[in-house]
């Protein structure tokens, strides 16, 4: 929701040249009504199902029609309006990943819902909410190579994995029994992983060190608060030592474990003497953009982060680099809650707009020459 | 409203279903599902948001000693009313929930622009008062721009279908416009395009042929005219034989789709080959009509691709061509070759589109059947030069006697609204046939440049509670968008345009919204910020806070507390821990409170007592690590702390003594003592002001065992006597 800022910031003349071009889309940038509202949205990697069309996974809420309102949808890039299959799901999707041995749902009613490759919704399994796995919204889900990790706002960090005969078999990591609530996961390594939540920053996870928080962040947040809440993390997968977590107030940064008590801000309000913010409010999702070259390439093999792309509820999805100005791809005027880049065609993203409708942005060279 | 359940059937509410004819129609039931077994004690019902209806439903709360721990005690369930019986207006009709939502969310960037130009607008006058004044007389070209937006979100009827065309396609094949977009269109078009004000004839008559299928689902349109001889051509053999042919024609003629008569006439048999020779003057007749109409003088700056006519952009070049086409069609009228003609139905025919070109009243009526294309008619052939609202009102009202219509359609309501210069009508003709959505858009296409509505629009009148009619429609409008949980968001940008009463509602809505979901407190939070509601946001945030600590999800609760700035509530979770820590200080609740405590933050002083809880937490972890390892170091870290601790004036007096007695097996278990002797005085000292405080009324008991003091006093007594023997 950026209209009210709009309407408040137009009294200075200059703004109103950015509503003008929020209008009219480049041709890069296609939007596709769904008439339905797009909670989450991934690249489906390229399946034996559909070799010759580019699947999107996306996680859809429609409140109109009654029990069936959630599910997942997958849709063909050349038409997403018209769902190839569909998954229905129990409760409101929170969280939508996907990998080569599955795509994954789980939902705000604690349960896991897995596709396999196939796509056929028959031969979906689940492992059901409640009191034996989650109770309540489960953000956190990624895939590590050989089990699930899901972690929920119920303080409760899961390892699922197949139990040989086709079942899945959820072993519970740890129980905060609510003294924590968790909002994103993430793996580094077959072995550890990092968890972020609401007011405990950062957690890193080692399975070898019996399954224990062997560190701890608490971030660093703009506009004076000491703590915010941690909304997605990422870790590339070639400098597995380095988070780049996305929360509250705009705040981006990134934990280095080999500095654990400096993290680095990347954007937020109120940092004196870092960047300008890229945003004020919430960053929704963080993703390293592969497709981005780092300016500064000479020194890449240094610590400087690699480029990150965001996408926030005040409607921008942007490339964000340590000591850079941020690259803004998008500013609508609706939030963009969720975004994911092709991993195999790194110059095409997608985003799920707030307005019923998801996006895909094609990048070509000419948008970098641009900045 | 709480209920009292009675005896009959199990139903909450006595309700009875009388067969009696009085009552018109039985009110409309709805089961619903609770799972609450039988005895209901409380019903409660209250809105949420939209139009869920929240209803709650609670068995005594002493029953169960019957039941067992498994029976739920209540329970509360949604209950989503008014679905698919939306109101009656024709738009909801003809566009679906989710297509009318996308209009909803496309019209909201061009609404608040629109906006805020003319605070921006209002500023700047306000400021200087006669430099504004040009600003202010190019405000209808802004609304143009709004206007043109808000037009393309609802379609265009322009768009290029990519498909090879039959050349035996009358109709254009293309996407159906709706009535929202026809109706918009006329606004824009008498309200607000001042550039094209000259032209409005010929804009009424294109408008015409894009909207002309709208007119009327049951009586015939010149469109359902040629759209029923499009069905029946692929089986003509002779199309100039068939009297719809001709009718056709002179229907499309008379509301000016010269391109439609022009590749209609090529459809006339004389046109093949093989009947070239037999039929050359007939042939030559039919392409002198075709030459003449797609000539014909339009008063217009252009014409779009595809039409035909040639356009005249000032008064005196259109009368001169006008004379010299006029004369033409007379010289053919009159012409010998109709002799020669051997067709009849072709002669009648084409004479009959002259005499329409020539402006015959007959003819024009005979061919047109709706009012409105009898009305653009007598635009291109009989009074070119119609100006002002007055004569077109005049001219209106003939024509309505000379072609009554059964129904007013929205549509031609709206006309004779803006004909007679009636901003009321139009306002009410809107709201009655075409939605909240396009009066609230609508209403600045109104203003755009109109004192009259204007002053109507945006006068408080005490009749509407002190509100003006523009915020009235936006004030329901807004309504209408709180109600789907999906627009919810896109109110408060309308609710924020109302200047009496809309910050008002905003608040309340945002207080509305379910706090259950942190994304979308989260959502709700943005838009209070944007508004700058601060009061709003805490209050939220003290909600959802409240919400999870009731649901077990402690961290959830004290973060949003913190977020909240809620000393009131962090200080009761930290008095409740010094409860729990005041009764126990075994190692199992240990665990427990020191989470909450991690959770509290190292944000000492924001809360009451938390720094006497962060140091004892610090003691407590030193303390098991010099019981666990024996190491010197640790023992004697557990005593500065202890030493910190029992100096701090704040803490409080009734922990001296379990602290103390925590400590009892650290002092006692060293063979060297870990005191000084002055550490030892300060320690005896406090234990000697704690007996006294005994004696006080108010004291609390710390359930520690009676022997407590004692073995406190002894153990410090024999450290004192080890560290006075140590004390060079």
């Amino acid at each position: 929701m950026v209209l009210a800022s709009i309407s408040l910031r137009a009294q200075t003349p200059g703004t109103l040249n950015l509503q003008t071009s929020v209008m009219a889309d480049s041709p890069s940038f296609r939007r596709h009504p769904l008439a339905a509202s797009v909670d989450l949205v991934r690249w489906l990697s390229s399946s034996a199902a559909s070799p010759s069309e580019r699947l999107l996974a996306a996680a859809i809420y429609d409140p109109s029609s009654g029990p069936a309102a959630s599910s997942i949808h997958l849709l063909p890039l050349s038409d997403p309006t018209s769902p190839y299959a569909s998954l229905p799901l129990p409760s409101r999707a929170t969280a939508l990943r996907c990998s080569p041995a599955a795509l994954a749902a789980a939902t705000s009613s604690g349960s896991l819902h897995l596709l396999p490759p196939s796509l056929d919704s028959d031969a979906a399994v689940a492992v059901p909410g409640g009191a034996g796995f989650h109770v309540g919204p489960v953000r956190g889900l990624d895939f590590g190579g050989e089990e699930w990790v899901t972690a929920g706002e119920d303080g409760r960090v899961h390892a699922v994995g197949g139990g040989g005969d086709g079942r899945l078999v959820a072993r519970r990591v740890w129980d905060g029994k609510g003294m924590v609530g968790y909002e994103a996961a993430r793996w580094a390594s077959p072995a550890e992983f990092a968890t972020g939540g609401a007011g405990c920053g950062v957690q890193w996870w080692d399975r070898r060190k019996g399954d224990a928080v062997v560190a701890q962040c608490n971030g660093i947040w703009g506009r004076g608060i000491v703590t915010g809440m941690v909304h997605s993390i990422d870790i590339n997968p070639s400098r597995k030592h380095i988070c780049v977590v996305g929360g509250s107030s705009g705040t981006i940064f990134a934990w280095d474990l080999r500095w654990p008590q400096q993290p680095i801000p990347l954007s937020g309000v109120g940092f004196n003497g870092t960047t300008e913010p890229v945003c004020e409010s919430e960053v929704w999702e963080v993703l390293f953009d592969t497709y981005t070259q780092s300016s500064d390439i000479i020194s890449s093999a240094s610590s400087k982060i690699l480029p990150v792309m965001m996408c926030s509820e005040d409607g921008i999805l942007a490339v964000v680099e340590q000591d850079e100005r941020p690259l803004e791809l998008l500013a609508e005027a609706c939030a963009i809650n969720s975004f994911d880049i092709d991993p195999q065609n790194p110059s095409d993203v997608v985003c799920a707009l707030e307005w019923e409708s998801i996006g895909v942005l094609t990048r070509g060279r000419d948008t970098m020459a641009e900045e | 409203m709480p209920g009292m359940p009675t005896d009959g059937g199990g139903a909450i509410v006595p309700f009875r279903r009388e067969p009696g004819q009085g009552t018109p129609s039985p009110p409309p039931m709805r089961p619903i599902r609770h799972g609450v077994a039988p005895p209901i004690f409380r019903v409660y019902i209250s809105w949420s948001s939209g139009n869920l209806l929240q209803v709650a439903c609670l068995r005594p709360p002493n029953s169960e000693v019957c039941g067992g721990a498994e029976e739920v005690a209540g329970s509360v369930v949604e209950v989503n009313l008014g679905c698919g019986s939306s109101g009656g207006a024709e738009v909801e009709e003809e566009i679906d929930e989710a297509e009318m939502r996308r209009i909803e969310y496309g019209s909201v960037p061009a609404f608040a622009l629109l906006q805020s130009r003319k605070n921006a607008l209002a500023d700047a006058a306000a400021m200087s008062r006669m430099s504004s004044v040009p600003d202010y007389a190019e405000w209808w070209q802004y609304v143009l721009e709004y206007s043109k937006t808000i037009g393309n979100l609802l379609g265009n009827p322009d768009s290029p279908a990519f498909m090879i065309e039959d050349p035996k396609t009358i109709l254009k094949v293309r996407e159906k416009p709706t009535s929202l977009r026809a109706a918009w269109e006329l606004l824009e078009i008498f309200y607000v395009d001042k550039q094209l004000q000259s032209w409005l004839p010929e804009r009424l008559v294109d408008w015409l042929a894009d909207f002309d299928c709208l007119l009327s689902a049951k009586e015939s349109t010149v469109y359902s005219k040629l759209s029923n001889f499009q069905k029946k051509l692929i089986n003509l053999q002779i199309v100039e034989d068939d009297p719809d042919y001709w009718n056709g024609l002179s229907a499309a003629l008379s509301v000016g789709w010269l391109d439609i008569v022009v590749n209609m006439l090529r459809f006339h048999g004389s046109y093949q080959l093989d009947q070239m020779d037999n039929r050359e003057t007939e042939n030559g007749l039919v392409e002198a009509v075709a030459v003449l109409v797609s000539t014909m003088p339009r008063l217009r700056p252009n014409l779009p691709t595809g039409k035909l006519g040639q356009c005249c952009k000032t008064r005196p070049d259109f009368v001169k061509a006008w004379e010299k086409w006029r004369g033409q069609v007379t010289k053919l009228e009159c012409s010998a070759f109709w002799i020669q003609c051997g067709h009849k139905k072709t002669c009648d025919g084409l004479k009959n589109l002259l005499h329409i070109m020539m402006g015959n009243i007959k003819e024009l009526t005979a061919s047109t059947s709706h009012w409105l294309e009898l009305f653009a008619s007598h635009f291109l052939y009989i009074r070119p030069f119609t100006v002002g609202f007055e004569g077109m009102h005049h001219l209106a009202q003939k024509c309505i006697q000379l072609k009554p219509s059964s129904g007013t359609n929205g549509l031609t309501g709206l006309v004779i609204g803006v004909l007679s210069e009636n901003p009321e009508v139009v306002l009410a003709e809107c709201t009655q046939n075409f939605g909240p959505w396009l009066v609230t858009h609508a209403m600045e296409l109104l203003t755009a440049d109109n004192d009259y509505a204007d002053t109507m629009l945006h006068e408080e009148r005490p009749n509407l509670g002190g509100i003006s009619i523009e915020e009235l429609h936006r004030i329901v409008y807004a309504q209408v968008l709180c109600s789907h949980s999906l627009t919810w968001q896109i109110a408060p940008t309308y609710l924020s345009s109302c200047l009496n009463q809309g910050l008002g509602l905003l608040e309340i809505l945002l207080l509305k919204q379910p706090i259950q979901d942190n994304r979308l407190v989260l959502k709700t939070l943005e838009i209070c910020r944007l508004y700058e509601l601060e009061n709003v946001s805490a209050n939220i945030m003290k909600i959802a806070g409240i919400y999870h600590w009731k649901h077990g999800r402690k961290g959830a609760g004290v973060y949003w507390f913190q977020q909240a700035h809620d000393k009131v509530r962090l200080d009761r979770i930290a008095q409740q821990l010094f409860e729990r820590i005041g009764k126990s200080v075994t190692d199992d609740s240990f665990k427990q409170w020191e989470g909450l405590l991690e959770l509290l933050g190292p944000d000492i002083g924001s809360a009451g007592g938390l720094e006497f809880l962060h140091r004892y937490r610090d003691f407590k972890r030193s303390l098991q690590q010099a019981l666990d390892g024996r190491s010197g170091e640790a023992a004697r870290q557990t005593v500065d702390f202890l030493i910190q601790l029992m100096r701090n004036p704040s803490t409080p007096q009734r922990f001296w003594l379990p602290l103390l007695h925590d400590s009892v097996g650290l002092l006692n278990c060293k063979p060297s003592p870990l005191m000084n002797v002055a550490e030892t005085t300060l320690l005896l000292n406090k234990l000697q002001e704690l007996s006294l405080a005994k004696l006080r009324p108010d004291f609390s008991n710390n359930h520690l065992p009676s022997h407590a003091l004692s073995s406190v006093r002894l153990a410090l007594a024999s450290n004192l006597a080890r560290a006075i023997l140590e004390d060079p």
